[in-house]
């Protein structure tokens, strides 16, 4: 999971709900074509959103590189999948070739446009999504959960979960070096092997877990936890000029978007 | 401000209560310490004050709370905390947020305070645990003393009356506790909180509280002024406190009529004007400073005395040539970081007994995880017993290296203590009588003998420290690495883990101990390394190190009391440093008569 970003771009600065509005905006657009011209000009404009936040590249390329095998697939799948009677324009039905003797299971022009424009999206919510999670610290999110109504637990949670995974990933460590230090060997044959050898490991991890967090509710109660239902909020968000002008632009985005497809008909296949 | 009356309280699942008609009332204003050994009711006595007994812990609870006029068993826990703010042990399970700030806000966020308010409070309450301008600083980042500070700090943003602390300094270095104890001063009074201190150690404590409360058995033993308690060293003894090592020399001045009771020091600078007075009135040859050769004529007295106690804490063995460890410039650092350790050299022979002391995050678990290759060198080599830590896995060194960490709950996974002994061995490949005769022999010299077939995690932590130990020495380690092996053991679990140390130092095993405890170190150890900033600054016995004020100090570090004492009498000792009260009774004339 990618962290906060730290920065004062436009971007961090405007307020959650913005924000959100402008990722809901973004994923409507992207489902409203299919042409991967579009997508492209889509994931483009992705891209340039990125690359004013300054986001760090390497981690864009951790995240990319895992999904090559599914990039492929489905574009394969989707091309030979997608039938010509799918498609409204009569270049897309055209078919290549068929993968089987007796004209069966074609491959479709369509379906191979189709697959290159699921995979563009795909590129373009992750862009857009770590956008947003960069530039949004954990504690605007649990204000947004607060102005939707969620409970406060729900947001509490959600904070506590984050702040714990460093501390058990701690506790895990040192638990694999305790029990190395007895001779544990972690190359076991077989399945039952790998699992026996993992024992030593998790039944620890699982105790400690438990024992963290008996104290830890020991620990909020001290702390006035539950008192009443809600809590004071720290920061309270407002809606700045540049928020009311951003969601202006969101707005006039989605319309062009909408003449685009429905008064044009462009961007289908 | 704190009233108990015939408070009685049983465990679920317990047969024998755990604390036992306790009455107790404390006033307002007041710092008062809770001492006790393991398992004599201190935390479940300050569970009570907030009420998380009975509330979220059941079992059967007798008798009547009342905190500042409340019931606490008639008001919740979260409401009580206005009041009266309890510190965990644990500071990584107390802190909430993930940035400082977000924790410190935590509890008055609850109560629904507003938010200009809360920030002062956050900045109030930060600078009072001197952790200012942490405000953003991720509290996974923190260091140990840190942690345990923001906790406090995390408590008194409450703005409660009354701060009741469970044991807060048990794992921190001495410039932790020590900064934890000046904190506590402070608060006392800036803000006149009425304090409780929950604790182990007694020698920082004694002039800083007014009180002290003394828990045996769940029951209340003693109570009254520090001072008095402390001279009193057949009751320390009988309820497992550690004595001040100045005061035991004065109780034997005390036992042979010299002094009265109220003339045992209780500090360095008493303790040197009785040791002056009494010098030439009852001294082994007064006036005369004693040389180096009387010391020794005495030390084989001693040996006589104390079997291994003493023996060869000047020279190392020199019979067995092996050397255990061979370190050539080691440097190590963690992904990309500066390096945690930079050119160590180092050999250790066989049969030694080292201490490596420092401030945490020197750099001291990071060399000695080198020792059973956990930790590989970024550059230079590690020779252990002729196996160089790079070509020779974890697994295989586990059979000549034995590593006991500080928290024996990271290893125990067995559901009886016999099986968890046995894990080891299987890993070493024993099997059938061999591995059953090993165990049996382990159980048998580490006292567990009794909990052969019970569940680990129903022994106290002092059991399950010493099950940590027993399972690394059916291995028969040739070399045996302890990481802290007494913190948050009291005095009594301290002696018994040491001694069978010592037991098996002098069977041969070489001993490397990371401790904080310089009573311990300077005691026990023939050899001290101290290590600063990843490399060595020190290396040599224990009376040379104690004597070099000036690298402790930028180690921050202090030499023991008796250490400091004979550093005191430096005209009468000439250049030696005592390490035990013992050796200063040495110079005296009955002295010579013990034990006759």
């Amino acid at each position: 999971m990618l962290e906060y970003l730290p920065g004062d771009t436009l971007i961090h600065r405007l307020d959650v709900r913005t924000k959100m509005l402008g990722f809901i905006g973004f994923i409507i657009i992207s489902f409203l074509f299919q042409d991967p011209l579009f997508q492209l000009g889509i994931l483009l404009s992705a891209g340039l959103l990125a690359l004013w936040i300054k986001i760090p590249l390497r981690k864009i390329w951790g995240m990319m590189i895992p999904l090559i095998p599914i990039i492929i697939s489905i574009i394969l799948i989707t091309g030979f999948t997608f039938a010509p009677e799918r498609f409204e324009r009569v270049s897309s039905q055209a078919i290549l070739f068929y993968a089987l003797p007796g004209e069966r299971i074609g491959a479709t022009v369509g379906g191979f446009l189709m697959g290159t424009t699921f995979i563009l999206r795909l590129i373009s919510m992750m862009i857009v999504s770590s956008v947003l999670t960069l530039t949004t610290s954990l504690e605007d999110f649990t204000q947004f959960f607060q102005k939707m109504k969620v409970p406060a637990e729900v947001s509490m949670m959600l904070t506590m979960a984050i702040r714990f995974i460093p501390t058990l990933d701690k506790k895990r460590r040192q638990i694999l070096e305790a029990q190395k230090a007895r001779g544990t060997k972690f190359k076991e044959k077989g399945i039952i092997g790998s699992i026996g050898s993992y024992l030593p490991i998790m039944i620890p991890l699982f105790i400690n877990s438990i024992m963290m967090a008996n104290s830890l509710s020991m620990a909020m109660l001290n702390r006035g936890y539950g008192l009443t239902r809600t809590w004071t909020t720290m920061r309270q968000i407002t809606f700045n000029s540049r928020d009311y002008w951003t969601m202006a632009f969101i707005g006039l985005g989605l319309g062009l978007a909408f003449y685009i497809r429905f008064g044009l008909q462009l961007g289908v296949l | 401000m704190i009233e108990l009356e015939d408070l009685t309280y049983t465990y679920p699942n317990a047969s024998e209560p755990s604390l036992k008609n306790i009455n107790l009332s404390l006033e307002k204003g007041k710092f008062v310490a809770l001492l006790g050994s393991t398992g004599a009711g201190k935390t479940t006595l300050s569970l009570c004050l907030n009420g998380l007994i009975p509330q979220l812990l059941e079992g059967k609870l007798s008798g009547r709370v009342r905190i500042a006029g409340k019931d606490v068993g008639k008001t919740a826990v979260q409401s009580l905390a206005k009041l009266l703010g309890l510190v965990l042990q644990d500071p990584e399970t107390q802190i909430i947020g993930r940035s400082v700030e977000e924790d410190t806000a935590f509890g008055p966020r609850n109560f629904l305070v507003p938010a200009k308010e809360i920030e002062q409070r956050i900045d109030q309450s930060l600078a009072t645990v001197r952790l200012t301008g942490y405000n953003q600083r991720l509290t996974e980042e923190l260091s140990g003393g840190e942690k345990q500070r923001l906790a406090i700090a995390g408590v008194l943003a409450m703005e409660p009356e009354i701060l009741v602390l469970d044991e807060p300094t048990s794992e921190l270095d001495p410039l932790g506790r020590s900064e934890i104890y000046a904190t506590l001063t402070a608060l006392r009074e800036k803000n006149n909180l009425t304090i409780l201190l929950v604790d182990h150690s007694t020698e920082e404590l004694m002039d800083k509280v007014d009180e002290v409360i003394v828990l045996n058995h769940g029951e209340l033993v003693w109570r009254g002024v520090p001072s008095d308690l402390l001279r009193n060293l057949p009751l320390l003894r009988q309820w497992g406190i550690k004595p001040l090592p100045v005061s035991e020399i004065g109780w034997e001045f005390y036992e042979k009529g010299w002094i009265s009771l109220a003339e045992i020091p209780l500090d360095i600078p008493a303790a040197e004007g009785l040791i002056r007075e009494l010098l030439p009135l009852y001294g082994n040859r007064p006036g005369i400073p004693l040389e180096g050769v009387k010391y020794l004529e005495k030390s084989q007295h001693e040996v006589q005395q104390h079997g291994e106690n003493l023996r060869s804490k000047r020279e190392p063995r020199l019979s067995e040539k092996v050397l255990a460890v061979e370190i050539k410039d080691l440097t190590y650092r963690y992904n990309s970081g500066s390096p945690a350790l930079r050119g160590i050299n180092l050999t250790i022979d066989s049969g030694e007994f080292l201490a490596l002391i420092g401030q945490n995050g020197a750099g001291k678990t990071t060399l000695a995880k080198h020792f059973n290759g956990l930790l590989q060198p970024t550059s230079g080599e590690v020779i252990i017993e002729g196996m160089n830590t790079l070509k020779v896995d974890t697994s295989e060194l586990a059979k000549t290296v034995g590593y006991v960490f500080q928290n024996p709950d990271h290893q125990i996974f067995s559901a009886t203590v016999e099986k968890e002994l046995e894990f080891g061995l299987k890993n070493a490949g024993y099997r059938g009588s061999e591995m059953k005769k090993r165990v049996a022999e382990v159980l048998e010299y580490t006292g567990l003998e009794p909990y052969r077939s019970v569940h680990p995690f129903s022994l106290g932590k002092g059991e399950r420290q010493m099950i940590a130990v027993a399972s690394i020495l059916v291995l028969k380690p040739k070399l045996l690495i302890i990481d802290e092996p007494t913190t948050g053991s009291d005095w009594t679990g301290v002696q018994t883990m040491m001694a069978l140390i010592e037991k098996l130092h002098s069977a041969g095993t070489t001993i490397i101990m990371i401790s904080h405890d310089m009573d311990l170190v300077a005691q026990y150890a023939k050899r001290v390394i101290v290590m600063k900033d990843g490399e060595i600054s020190l290396d040599g016995t224990p009376q040379e190190i104690f004597s070099n004020e000036e690298v402790l100090r930028e180690s921050f570090l202090a030499a023991p009391q008796l250490c400091k004492l004979s550093l005191q009498l430096k005209d009468v000792l000439g250049p030696q440093i005592f390490v035990e009260a013992s050796e200063f009774l040495g110079m005296f004339e009955s002295g010579e008569q013990r034990g006759c």
